[in-house]
């Protein structure tokens, strides 16, 4: 067991000495969120993800395309065929038909200078998953913010304090006030800033503000609240055999715990006559 | 070997064991058998929606369903009766759906698979055979007006698939929605 | 009746007597310890992969246009796609487990000493040709990460002078990566698994010609050292693959994405290139050896290719570098710290070849550049060091036993 021993040594050291493996992106740390669908025994809500798919059809869809999910797919979450249809027919397509965005890509290029990208897999491809998805959208200045950051720079200077200021809401580091100017320069210019985007600015102006969507559920739709909701129908569109997949291993472990312990009773006892 | 047999029947335990594992096996072949059925996207495919308001008495056309053809004919009151008349022969495939009551389920519609009962060729358009039906070009079958073969090779009648109509009658779905 | 066929059958073709010399009597030493499953672990993880690779291949389409949605095919809509993908993916991942662990236990034991230079050699070529395997296969789903680990690592072979350039051009089918590499890529990567069943079958050849080595890396004497492989190691190894399976597919069905980089989520865009750009974890170490070497001026590209090579082709030297008369590690207690640095090496350039090129450490106080190439020198010391306690005799081997 001399292996062993050094093995464990080893791991243990590891463990130690390396810090959080480097993280590379010039955002802030995002809002770590709490996701019910996350987890080995974690389920979607279904009521989240008929108004997450609200949100998507009615705000995100004039722009952006969820090119591997057709209407017709939203039954699995109980959406009502009636409800899928007029959905589809209100972005000009039918039940059957991918959930493309209304907007084409050539006039979104020319618009906003990028290709709005496909939201299909948008928390699987991001670093930070749905956390990033949700800082994104909730990370867009308040108007509070807009004119704190205004009135800090209103004699055109930075004292000590209202730099410190500004660098807490705008999630930037106090440090580098050129690097602060340079922000605020831009985001007078009417760039679209944003706390959690790596860079800070993006081509997406802010997509909603509370109220953007009339839930019929009487939930109260703050940009909190949407964001939420389109999150986790996002991360239920990047996934739909998520469930399935994990619904599966459970049996699985439990068959392969039942197994490998059999195995090793068999083992103790064929090596029985050895020891 | 035959002793080594003997004595593992006797131990329960390696029994027990070699039942669950062998059952594991067989459990994890099941996704690989399963990942060659037909994928949620070929499913979506099973059913087929045409729109039949603009067809014209004694037109046909041809429509793909599930990569097959199908004839939809819409059939004058000529070609009804003359199936109607092949009601009273003897059919060389008396098997139901035989009596063109049982094959159509509105008079004027005709809707048939357009593969030939002999060896899979697509028969041609109507008023093409004898019978005043479809010929099948490949070895000579002739197919009446619903569809039944009255003539040649071919052992049985054109098969009628699952078929409804919709929208009063406007949009005529072919087959039956899987999963 | 089963008697009398394979009667017949033994009598034309001698299945019974290789059966029986080869795996159910085949003599192996009864003080095999856990560290000797990984070898028949990995032979069922290339068994997974075979079965669930040729499955996907029924479902994907190796064509620049359609790859990346074909993938997304096979996740949404083909029954257990989304099953066979992930055991094939994460497969990838604990295959290189399975291998790293049986080279380091080699290692460790002298496994790779006399007479048994042979056996070592084709499991470095089988390391080598998964290598390769691995790299075509990561290229495969042609996202973001497919394609840009595929252009940087082919132009490694830029490095190459003189014909560098025009091989790099040869090796694409084209100016830059693209359809042609894509298609070829497929091809291999369908192709080399069955080249590696071979090498594993040569492989284990050779071992059976020489017989297994035991952690005390004596020779044994076949009968009182030894079990019939059946149903010793049988079991034992069964029970290993239970408790493979467990870690397995714990990661298949509760993290299958632990060890995917999220770009690899966006299809490939030849025109702009993620902000950081990683290889797969386990060519971490050498790919961090590979940018260690910067120093050279115009040189550096060539010898960093050349030290990347190198850390994996001194594996083949490895049993003439050893020139202690003892195998196995646990009664040569210098080689063993020296091992011990190795490894605990080889995470540090892991960890450096994770993070960007430029990254620093205590604000900017020292460049990981600095760790990478201490840990380069470190990592080629440990192979010189080992040569130079064992011919210089500085290493007192504790006394053997007389038998296991």
């Amino acid at each position: 067991m001399d292996l062993m021993k050094g093995t464990i040594k080893v791991a243990a050291l590891l463990v130690l000495l390396l810090p959080q493996w480097g993280q590379a992106s010039g955002g802030a740390a995002l809002p770590v969120q709490e996701w019910g669908f996350k987890g080995i025994f974690g389920k979607f809500d279904e009521a989240a993800l008929k108004r997450g798919a609200k949100v998507a059809v009615g705000v995100c869809m004039n722009c952006h395309s969820l090119k591997y999910i057709k209407f017709d797919q939203m039954r699995a979450f109980g959406l009502p065929e009636a409800e899928i249809e007029a959905m589809a027919k209100d972005s000009g397509r039918s039940r059957k038909d991918r959930m493309l965005s209304v907007m084409d890509a050539v006039s979104a290029k020319e618009t906003y200078g990028i290709e709005p990208p496909d939201l299909s897999l948008m928390t699987k491809a991001r670093k930070g998953y749905e956390d990033y998805a949700y800082g994104i959208l909730t990370g867009y200045l308040t108007d509070q913010e807009s004119a704190d950051i205004k009135k800090a720079m209103e004699d055109g200077k930075l004292s000590e304090t209202e730099r410190m200021e500004v660098a807490h809401v705008l999630h930037m580091d106090p440090r580098h006030e050129d690097k602060l100017k340079e922000a605020i320069t831009k985001l007078e210019g009417g760039g679209n800033f944003n706390k959690y985007f790596p860079g800070h600015f993006l081509a997406m102006p802010q997509p909603m503000q509370d109220g953007a969507v009339e839930y019929g559920d009487g939930t109260k739709a703050s940009l909190e609240q949407l964001s939420r909701d389109v999150v986790t129908f996002l991360a239920w569109a990047a996934e739909p055999t998520a469930e399935q997949r994990k619904g599966m291993g459970i049996g699985v472990m439990i068959y392969l715990l039942v197994f490998t312990a059999m195995l090793y009773a068999v083992k103790r006892r064929i090596w029985a006559k050895v020891h | 070997m035959a002793i080594e047999a003997e004595e593992n029947r006797r131990d329960f335990l390696i029994l027990a064991t070699s039942v669950v594992g062998l059952g594991g096996v067989a459990g994890a072949a099941w996704p690989f058998i399963r990942s060659w059925s037909p994928s949620a996207d070929v499913l979506a495919q099973a059913t087929t929606e045409v729109d039949i308001s603009a067809l014209q008495e004694g037109q046909m056309i041809t429509v793909p369903w599930q990569g097959k053809p199908v004839f939809v004919l819409k059939r004058t009151a000529e070609q009804i009766a003359s199936a109607r008349e092949g009601d009273k022969v003897k059919l060389p495939d008396p098997n139901p759906p035989s009596k063109d009551a049982e094959r159509v389920k509105r008079p004027e519609y005709l809707v048939v698979l357009a593969v030939c009962s002999h060896l899979g060729c697509v028969p041609q358009p109507i008023g093409t055979g004898d019978f005043g039906g479809f010929l099948c070009p490949c070895h000579g079958s002739h197919y009446d007006t619903s569809g039944r073969i009255r003539q040649g090779p071919a052992p049985a009648n054109l098969t009628v698939p699952d078929y409804d109509f919709k929208d009063d009658g406007n949009t005529l779905v072919i087959g039956k929605a899987v999963g | 009746m089963f008697k009398s066929i394979m009667e017949w059958v033994d009598a034309r073709l001698p299945v019974s007597d290789l059966i029986k010399s080869q795996a159910t009597e085949y003599p192996t030493p009864k003080n095999l310890n856990y560290w000797w499953n990984f070898g028949s672990l990995a032979l069922f993880v290339l068994i997974v992969m075979l079965a669930t690779g040729l499955f996907l291949a029924m479902h994907y389409k190796p064509d620049a246009n359609l790859a990346f949605d074909s993938v997304e095919h096979i996740m949404r809509d083909v029954n257990f796609g989304w099953l066979l993908r992930y055991l094939h993916a994460n497969g990838a991942t604990f295959f290189f487990v399975c291998v790293y662990i049986h080279i380091l236990r080699g290692m460790y034991y002298g496994s790779h000493r006399s007479p048994r230079e042979i056996l070592w050699w084709f499991g470095v070529i089988i390391f080598f040709a998964l290598m390769g395997t691995a790299f075509m296969g990561y290229v495969l789903p042609w996202g973001q990460m497919s394609y840009w680990g595929a252009a940087v690592i082919t132009n490694l072979v830029s490095a190459i002078p003189v014909v560098g350039e025009e091989l790099v051009v040869w090796i694409l089918g084209g100016f830059s990566v693209g359809d042609p590499t894509l298609n070829r890529f497929f091809v291999l990567h369908f192709l080399f698994p069955f080249v590696v069943f071979g090498l594993v079958i040569l492989h284990m050849w050779a071992l059976h010609a020489v017989h297994s080595n035991n952690p005390d890396g004596i020779d044994v004497h076949e009968g009182k050292d030894t079990l019939p492989f059946h149903p010793y190691y049988t079991i034992k190894d069964l029970y290993g693959v239970g408790v493979f399976l467990m870690v397995y597919l714990a990661f298949v069905f509760f993290a299958p994405n632990f060890f995917l980089e999220p770009d690899n989520y966006i299809p490939a865009d030849p025109m702009k290139t993620p902000a950081h750009i990683v290889p797969e974890w386990y060519f971490l170490p050498f790919y961090a050896i590979l940018r260690s070497i910067d120093f050279l001026g115009s040189f550096s590209k060539l010898a960093g290719v050349v030290a990347m090579g190198g850390a994996i082709a001194i594996l083949f030297i490895l049993p003439w570098l050893d020139r202690s008369p003892v195998r196995s590690f646990r009664y040569r207690p210098l080689s063993r710290q020296l091992f011990w640095v190795f490894v605990l090496d080889c995470f540090v350039l892991g960890w450096v070849g994770y993070n960007p090129a430029d990254a620093t450490l205590f604000d900017g106080a020292l460049p990981l550049i600095v760790i990478g190439r201490t840990a380069t020198a470190v990592y080629f010391s440990y192979f010189v060091g080992l040569w130079l306690v064992t011919v210089l005799k500085i290493e007192k081997p504790k006394p053997l036993p007389k038998s296991i």
